[in-house]
């Protein structure tokens, strides 16, 4: 079309579109003028009026056609079209409130667990850093063909490389030297900043004394990110320069959580570790973190390291070889990732070599990461639990998309003699689809609606689910977004065509005049149409139970091994012990015998408690995901290499208060603490694997090196896990604790939130500047070490629960309507002395197949489903024979008891009343 | 799949007419004079002695077809008799358009006139 010529169409198409009731109200006009004129005519030629009426109407050939076709004629129809078929489309499903009800809330459960796993996976997996522009933040990375000459490491940065050979070392942490080279030399960044931590600190000077997390940074953190401060300023440059005042910056929800947000925060001091630092500032609210699941409480410069007494870094003389810092950067505008990594290299090279880390043939290079993909924090842990879920929400969206087309197609069956009716009066087939595509969309809107609603409220349950398991509770805001809700509407949009498709053209394949027809209909229905269409709906239903055969059997496994995993017998009683950490090193007034007296002190005290039975202290808790580890050499050893034995440094009694069975020797004295001999117990498992039928009491081990102190063995005590349930036991020795932070366990008859005011009184009483953290139970240290296990098992069971109901439903609704449907063949039946038994075979029949066939589809693909569960599985196979059995039981039992009601209903056809029925 | 579907193509053309010829016809009337659609039918029956037989029932689809196509435009104007009608009248557009389809028509039938004026042999 020309241009010229839209100058002319486009007003009248706009007219036609908005004015519609003016241009309906004008062709109304124009044809009754017609008419009028028309009659005159023949009236004029001596018919009478009524005649001439008549002829007049044949000759516009059915005003209702006309008009409809002069609409079609303004092209932009469809438009108009389409809002009326949403008025009508509303009108329907007012009409038969049950089925709407019924299809809404089951879609709504499939787009809401849909849109509520999906915020959950954006908020972790997905989200971006919350900083200006992230895209330009990169993380610098080593490598080399050869091990550096080093000092110490620290594991921040979330690297992916941990294991060094002879042809490969790399790494994510730099030296402060190198760190400092890179920003002072480098051309391509227009900031680079360093930072470590969370350091746990302990905290005083604002009410009770507590354990922040705080990152230490550069001076120039806050202006590399781009974050500004809500209150007061952030942490600058100056404050990095030695001998600067030891200043502090809180994060948002620290400060609204522990200051309750108030202004004059700012400016106040506290003690971390002790030594007084001024709050300075405030970061911006929205700086949750760098890492997605690590929040930090406060900042600070990281010169103060050495007041805090934190030892990353190695001394300040030596900072040459320890590595502990991740340095982060911004690249500058049109600086590709590329040539941010060879800038940074060339002067890492330089640097490494003149130092002596690496020598020039080990080839020491650094890549720049974009800081997105490398600061993965949780997304590494938590990727594929969540991926699984989303893949079995997707399952459960697809059941119910085939729930809701089982029920609109036997609505459409229902709707029949309208379908009929619609066609007869001049309807084309396409028109009517499109009606019903128009029904479906709007069902499966609504069902989005409500599934984001039901989102809303999930999301955040999920997420602090997922929050409160963590080590360290992170901010995790799962609120659907923008995103969320174009995720929901898309997903809404693209099942709801592709399943309203369907129904809708089987719908319209009706053979008009039999169905006009008085007392047709349901014969109708069973005769032509009926055959195919049933297929079709039992292959819907054969896909639901096959699909919750694959949710179920997931769930099963799952459960199974998780079950399994709690079964374990971790080798010491870990019911009614209730656990705390203490670590008076902080505050740094203390020297080893002074601790050493707390200790013993607190013990004491704890065990006067009422209700406590026993007392202990580690340097760790068992279970808890924490593990120390040497290398030792053991006196009379033929074998000369090291023995990697787990070290566990216990006080007096810890066999006692965790009823770990002592089978040899002695157990550890309040003596052995108080003289400082080196004695030990060793488990059975280091018995086994080291000492090869020696007699292990009085042998000695210790510390490769000459300085180490070598422990006499004075007993032999039972086997247990320590750091996670699924490790395997290995050798295990317990020292005397001394000089380190301690976990005390206490053995209680009573219940754990009772018992805490009661501890805190005893530590504030004998210091008020010791902190506890770390306040658990030893069960909810399991739970929370088995947090993936427990959060796909909850929620997979949730979801195959929810699959096996919805393909219950579908079961249900299926063999209804065919009930529905034959009720006078039934009655035809029972006249001819068909007996209950087998109308209810009949019926019953159908049901059957569709379970018999959907199990063994399901079965057959869960198969190889759940073999991608494999390495999260824990004592049972991916294809468990017991938990596929189990599943087909429960899906049998509750398939036929959705089978029977619609059976029962057809064996109580009263023949009289069905005959008479159409 | 929503915007295919509609069966307007078939609106001018009743079977009794050759292909877009009711729409010539109906432009060279306008043509002439503006008139309501109960005269353009009155003209059609007239003009041709009652050869071209167009139903009231196709006419106005045509109508409303050229209107929307911008060849024709549409006035409510008072006719002799006091009576408010839809005059129809040709626009600039619709000139070109009826010049363009008479001289289709005028080569289409003197073609079909030579083959059928040839003799048999």
């Amino acid at each position: 079309m020309r241009p010229e010529h839209w100058l002319f169409t486009i007003p009248l198409r706009l007219r036609s579109l908005f004015r519609w009731s003016q241009a309906d109200q004008e062709l109304e006009d124009e044809l009754r003028d017609h008419l009028e004129r028309k009659t005159e005519e023949y009236v004029s030629h001596g018919m009478t009026q009524e005649e001439a009426r008549r002829r007049a109407r044949i000759d516009l050939g059915g005003i209702e056609q006309t008009r409809e076709k002069c609409r079609d004629a303004r092209k932009i129809n469809w438009i108009q079209d389409f809002v009326r078929d949403l008025h009508f489309g509303l009108r329907m499903l007012r009409k038969s409130p049950g089925f709407t009800a019924v299809a809404i809330l089951t879609l709504a459960l499939g787009i809401g667990a849909n849109t509520g796993m999906f915020t959950l996976l954006k908020v972790v997996m997905l989200q971006s850093i919350p900083v200006r522009n992230s895209n330009e933040l990169v993380v610098l990375r080593w490598s080399a063909n050869k091990q550096p000459q080093h000092s110490g490491f620290s594991s921040f940065g979330d690297c992916p490389w941990r294991r060094w050979t002879n042809e490969f070392s790399g790494g994510c942490v730099f030296t402060y030297p190198m760190f400092e080279e890179i920003r002072e030399h480098s051309q391509v960044f227009s900031g680079v900043s360093a930072f470590a931590g969370p350091a746990p600190l302990d905290l005083s000077g604002n009410g009770r004394a507590s354990i922040v997390q705080a990152e230490l940074i550069s001076g120039d953190y806050f202006k590399t990110l781009g974050v500004s401060a809500a209150a007061g300023r952030t942490i600058e440059p100056r404050d990095e320069k030695p001998g600067a005042d030891a200043v502090t910056v809180l994060s948002y929800a620290y400060w609204q959580g522990a200051f309750g947000g108030v202004p004059s925060a700012i400016g106040k001091s506290i003690k971390l570790n002790g030594v007084p630092f001024t709050i300075v500032g405030v970061a911006e609210q929205g700086f949750t973190r760098l890492t997605p699941g690590h929040s930090q409480d406060m900042w600070l410069p990281l010169t103060q390291k050495a007041a805090l007494r934190i030892p990353w870094g190695g001394p300040p003389e030596k900072p040459s070889t320890s590595f502990w810092l991740v340095v982060i950067g911004r690249r500058k505008p049109g600086v590709t990732e590329q040539q941010a990594g060879a800038s940074a290299s060339a002067l890492f090279r330089n640097l490494v070599v003149d130092e002596k880390v690496f020598k020039p043939e080990d080839d020491p290079k650094v890549a720049a990461v974009p800081a997105q993909k490398a600061l993965s924090g949780i997304r590494a842990e938590l990727e594929q639990p969540l991926y699984i879920l989303m893949a079995a929400v997707g399952i459960v969206l697809l059941i119910s998309c085939a729930n809701v087309a089982g029920l609109m197609l036997s609505r459409a069956a229902a709707r029949e003699k309208e379908m009929a009716a619609r066609l007869a009066l001049g309807a084309g087939r396409p028109r009517v689809i499109r009606q019903l595509l128009t029904e479906s969309v709007q069902l499966w809107f609504a069902g989005a609606a409500l599934g984001v609603v039901f989102a809303y409220w999930g999301a955040p349950t999920l997420a602090a689910f997922v929050s409160a398991n963590r080590h360290s509770p992170f901010q995790i805001k799962a609120e659907p977004d923008a995103r969320v809700l174009a995720f929901a509407v898309t997903v809404a949009a693209l099942t709801g065509i592709l399943f309203g498709l369907v129904p809708a053209f089987r719908g319209t394949r009706v053979n008009v005049a039999p169905v006009l027809k008085e007392n047709a209909g349901s014969m109708a229905g069973a005769s032509f149409t009926g055959t195919r269409r049933f297929g079709f709906g039992s292959g819907l239903v054969v896909t639901q139970v096959g699909l919750s055969v694959i949710l179920l059997a997931g769930a099963g496994v799952v459960v199974r091994s998780l079950a399994n995993l709690k079964g374990i017998d971790p080798g010491f009683d870990t019911h009614n012990l209730f656990q705390f950490g203490i670590n008076p090193t902080l505050t740094g007034y203390y020297k080893t015998d002074q601790v050493d007296r707390l200790y013993r002190e607190l013990q004491s005290r704890l065990s006067g408690l009422p209700g406590v039975s026993s007392v202990s202290y580690s340097s760790d808790t068992l279970l808890d995901g924490g593990l120390w580890s040497e290398g030792l050499k053991i006196e009379r050893r033929t074998d000369k290499s090291n023995a990697d034995t787990q070290m566990l440094a216990v006080g007096p009694d810890f066999l006692e208060t965790m009823k770990i069975p002592l089978l040899r020797g002695r157990t550890l004295t309040k003596d052995d603490m108080a003289s400082g001999r080196p004695v030990a117990l060793v488990n059975r498992e280091f018995v086994k694997q080291f000492l090869e039928k020696r007699e292990p009491l009085g042998l000695r081990f210790g510390g490769t090196d000459a300085k180490d102190p070598q422990y006499e063995i004075v007993g032999v005590v039972g086997d247990t896990k320590y750091a996670r349930l699924r490790d395997a036991i290995a050798p295990t020795a317990y020292v005397p604790l001394k000089e380190k932070e301690a976990h005390f366990a206490l053995r209680t008859s009573v219940s754990p939130q009772a018992l805490l005011p009661a501890v805190r009184k005893v530590v504030s009483d004998l210091d008020n500047n010791v902190p506890i953290f770390d306040v658990r139970t030893q069960t909810e240290r399991i739970d929370r070490l088995l947090f993936n296990e427990r959060l796909l098992a909850r929620l997979a069971s949730l979801f195959g629960m929810l699959a096996l109901i919805l393909a219950c439903l579908g079961i249900y609704g299926l063999l209804s309507y065919e009930v529905s449907r034959r009720t006078r063949e039934i009655g035809i039946r029972s006249a001819f002395g068909a007996h209950s038994q087998d109308v209810l075979w009949l019926v019953g029949r159908q049901g059957l197949a569709v379970v018999i066939l959907g199990a063994a589809v399901g079965v057959l693909a869960a198969l190889w489903v759940t073999r991608t569960l494999g390495s999260l599985l824990y004592g049972v196979h991916p294809s468990d024979p017991m938990t596929f059995l189990w599943v087909c039981a429960l899906l049998a039992t509750v398939g036929l008891a959705a089978c029977y009601i619609p059976a029962r209903r057809a064996m109580r056809v009263d023949p009289m009343v069905a005959l008479r029925y159409e | 799949m929503l915007v295919s579907v509609t069966e307007d193509i078939q609106l001018s053309k009743p079977s009794d007419l050759v292909q877009g010829t009711l729409d010539m016809l109906l432009l060279k009337i306008l043509a002439l004079e503006p008139m309501n659609g109960f005269a353009v039918s009155q003209r059609l029956k007239q003009v041709s002695g009652d050869v071209l037989q167009v139903s009231d029932g196709s006419l106005y689809p045509a109508l409303h077809k050229l209107e929307q196509e911008g060849w024709i435009t549409a006035e409510w104007k008072t006719s002799e008799y006091g009576r408010r009608a839809k005059y129809y009248s040709l626009t600039r557009l619709g000139r070109r358009q009826l010049e363009k389809e008479a001289d289709n028509w005028g080569r289409l039938s003197s073609a079909i006139s030579r083959v059928i004026k040839l003799n048999e042999v």
